[in-house]
């Protein structure tokens, strides 16, 4: 199977392929993407993300279900974390979404963290790659549940989408620091619950703060604050329909190819520092180390050694 | 990047038809992950073709089916069949559960590699696992 023209044409077996190769490292992944590359930077990349237990799959098992109803053509990349001791995993977020799982157009990867702090795996830039080129016209990246800064998905999505829950008092305090200052839209789910009102004028709080920071606001796009019901398909529509707008001001401002084109930069970027820093660990002299060990060099001064002797050995 | 670098062994594990005890599937689950694999779980009350469905798009290495209210001489052939024509006939296919002796047979015929019955030790999937992978890793390297 030619697994690059294969997944080309939609073929779903290849395109899945190629995600494992590109999530084990397998060089042949790395190639794969190589050949795929030029036929990305069409899908509109939508990131959700909010707290552990925000109701996040059942969000986004309905959002799918509001998308095919508009006619496009579905990727999911749904994160969960693995065991930092272990390194398995339990990737239960399909559960929320088995009925869209006989429906050809759309696809629904699990990944695991695979010790990649941040909210992402290491590996969902390169799903959405695949996705991307496999022509589906939106990808839905699902965070793991995450805390105060663990916000790299908005550094990957066009649209960021943050999903908070009512009743989670504290939790509310640890969105606010990175979560408000990324979003583009604010989802509050599970609306029907004890503590909503309270929820909302926190949120509501925050926003109007942020639009007073001249840091933080845009002229271009002020981000709404929308309720939802996920389980009950509550508020669905007019999420998708914000989703929308943002997608429309972002290729109107012309926004939506400065992302995408910063988000390769700095994926070719983190790909070179990952490289060189396995590389200079890899060649570390084990005297120089040993020497820190003993306390017989202080570390600033062992980093400026092994690196003088890193550069040297390449002949740089 | 190196081969080796970071390869788990991805599982898929699901139920089929009306069958809804959970124990065994979930201890099962929680053992392979302590053992390093990943584990996809997709739900309860799933049939043979969302099954080989899931485990298409999720690329999985081995498909496990847990069962525990019949239905298995006739859910698991099919599901066999549908990874077959799907092109993915190359995943492992593992039954555990409630499996008379007499069943055995017909469910290797129709290409379920290995089941295990009740009372199974978490440790002894595990290990068969482990070295299916391995020589799987050996073969593919």
């Amino acid at each position: 199977m030619d697994v690059a023209k294969e997944l080309l044409s939609g073929t779903i077996l290849a395109g899945a392929r190629a995600i494992r190769w590109l999530d084990d490292g397998d060089p042949r992944g790395a190639r794969t993407l190589a050949e795929i590359f030029p036929h990305t930077g069409n899908a509109h990349i939508i990131g959700i993300t909010g707290p552990p237990g925000a109701g996040k799959s059942t969000l986004v098992n309905a959002l799918i279900s509001e998308q095919r109803r508009r006619g496009r053509r579905v990727g999911v990349i749904a994160i969960d974390p693995s065991s930092p001791f272990t390194g398995g995993a339990i990737l239960g977020d399909r559960v929320r979404m088995g009925k869209h799982t006989l429906d050809p157009d759309v696809f629904i990867r699990s990944i695991g963290t695979r010790g990649q702090a941040g909210g992402l795996a290491r590996s969902t830039h390169d799903a959405c790659l695949i996705l991307d080129a496999m022509g589906y016209d939106l990808v839905l990246v699902e965070t793991v549940g995450v805390g105060q800064d663990e916000i790299d998905v908005v550094a990957l999505a066009h649209t960021t989408v943050i999903v908070g829950v009512p009743g989670l008092g504290d939790e509310i305090q640890a969105v606010k620091a990175g979560l408000m200052e990324a979003g583009d839209l604010f989802v509050i789910n599970k609306a029907d619950r004890d503590g909503y009102e309270d929820t909302y004028r926190q949120f509501e709080l925050m926003l109007h703060l942020r639009a007073e920071s001249k840091a933080l606001s845009s002229d271009d796009w002020s981000p709404p604050l929308l309720r939802a019901v996920a389980v009950k398909d509550e508020g669905i529509a007019e999420i998708v329909d914000a989703i929308d707008q943002h997608k429309a001001m972002l290729q109107n401002t012309g926004e939506f190819g400065l992302r995408s084109a910063q988000r390769e930069r700095e994926q070719a970027l983190t790909l070179t520092c990952t490289e060189i820093m396995r590389s200079i660990r890899q060649s570390a002299d084990p005297a120089i180390l040993s020497a820190v060990e003993k306390r017989e060099i202080d570390p600033y001064s062992a980093s400026q050694l092994l690196i003088k002797n890193w550069q040297e050995g390449r002949g740089t | 990047m190196s081969n080796a670098h970071q390869r788990p062994l991805r599982i898929l594990l699901a139920k089929l038809g009306m069958d809804t005890h959970t124990v065994g599937i979930t201890i099962i689950a929680h053992a392979l992950r302590e053992a390093g694999m990943e584990v996809i779980f997709t739900g309860l009350k799933q049939t043979p073709e969302m099954v080989a469905a899931a485990a298409i798009q999720e690329d999985v290495d081995v498909v496990g089916i847990s069962t525990l209210s019949a239905g298995h001489t006739r859910n698991l052939p099919k599901l066999a069949r549908l990874l077959r024509e799907a092109g993915a006939g190359d995943k492992l296919l593992l039954a555990g559960g409630v499996i008379p002796e007499e069943d055995r047979p017909l469910l290797e015929e129709a290409g379920v590699d290995r089941t295990f019955t009740m009372g199974s030790d978490t440790r002894d999937i595990v290990a068969y696992l482990n070295e299916w992978w391995v020589q799987q890793l050996a073969a593919d390297a």
